[in-house]
């Protein structure tokens, strides 16, 4: 299953990467928040990919987990090894399209965008709500959404329930600039 | 008295207990600097074979130390953050590695072009090969 993902999304990327107006960052931000009775937890990951296809409107992003930093070092070995599992499932993905594309202009305004998320291995379709704003040498993409650890079939122990969220913040910021070789 | 050493024992028991785990929440990050690469590789070769065979790179090289030798194509600093990319043949694909914020710090000594050594813990392959926590060894 998971080189014929892996094939797809090469593919999707070089799809996108022939077509003429391309914009793409390689320094993505992704943080999410668990909120528990016992403590909150947090992690930041600096190094995501996205690439928007902007004759179409695609968008395509590749997350690593293990680029996920925590502020303990525990917990990030807990996160790796327990839950996400991320020697089995390295990447998280996220493919779609981004709705009423032709409409977003340099004024920041509200879109959506409708796709598949895979983390763990399971693929659950999301539309997601952002902030755009598109220039002539950037996109700006910022918002937030919900993941359901359940919906991705993540496992929190009994031991640690209290101390990890079932529903999980994820907040995102992409710059994305014309791809140039 | 025999009971009273037995809470005693315990008493110590459960301090040790209480430290070890307190010691085992709060275990600190791997420190780059301090830690010896556990592998030494260049630039080309490193991204070579994360393209040839992924899974058997990721395998190989998550997690772990490496340090790379390379040529500075491009330095910058986003969100406070410096990140150096190292040249390779590929078009597409080079080594990003995002710096610690000692050694961003000390970012502007750099210059494109520049020959470099830089040590990191590899995260994995997206279009680049991502190091992160990265220290500039020469």
């Amino acid at each position: 299953m998971k080189p014929i993902i892996t094939l797809i999304c090469c593919l999707f990327i070089i799809t996108i990467s022939n077509s003429q107006e391309r914009y793409l960052t390689k320094n993505g931000a992704v943080n999410f928040f668990s909120k528990a009775p016992m403590e909150d937890i947090t992690a930041d990951n600096n190094q995501v990919l996205s690439i928007i296809d902007a004759t179409t409107g695609k968008m395509a992003i590749s997350i690593l987990m293990k680029s996920f930093l925590f502020e303990k070092a525990l917990m990030q070995e807990h996160f790796n090894e327990n839950y996400v599992e991320s020697d089995k499932y390295p990447k998280a993905t996220f493919k779609g399209s981004i709705l009423n594309f032709d409409a977003i202009n340099s004024t920041k305004s509200k879109a959506k965008v409708k796709g598949n998320l895979t983390i763990h291995g399971v693929t659950k379709e999301y539309l997601i709500e952002g902030n755009f704003t598109r220039t002539d040498d950037a996109i700006l993409v910022d918002g937030e959404f919900t993941v359901n650890l359940d919906d991705f079939g993540i496992k929190i122990p009994a031991v640690v329930a209290k101390n990890i969220a079932k529903n999980i913040k994820v907040s995102f910021k992409f710059n994305h600039t014309p791809f140039k070789k | 008295m025999n009971k009273k050493k037995i809470i005693v024992v315990l008493l110590i028991l459960g301090m040790l207990g209480g430290v070890v785990g307190y010691k085992m929440y709060n275990k600190p990050h791997v420190n780059v600097n301090d830690t010896k690469a556990d592998f030494s590789v260049n630039a080309n070769a490193f991204l070579n074979e994360f393209s040839t065979d992924e899974t058997k790179a990721n395998t190989k090289y998550l997690e772990k130390i490496v340090s790379v030798k390379g040529i500075i194509s491009s330095i910058k600093v986003e969100n406070n953050k410096g990140i150096i990319s190292l040249k390779t043949d590929d078009d597409f694909g080079s080594i990003q590695c995002h710096l610690s914020d000692e050694a961003t710090k000390s970012i502007n000594n750099l210059k494109e072009g520049q020959n470099i050594t830089v040590k990191g813990i590899c995260t994995g392959y997206l279009m680049d090969v991502i190091l992160v926590k990265s220290e500039i060894i020469n």
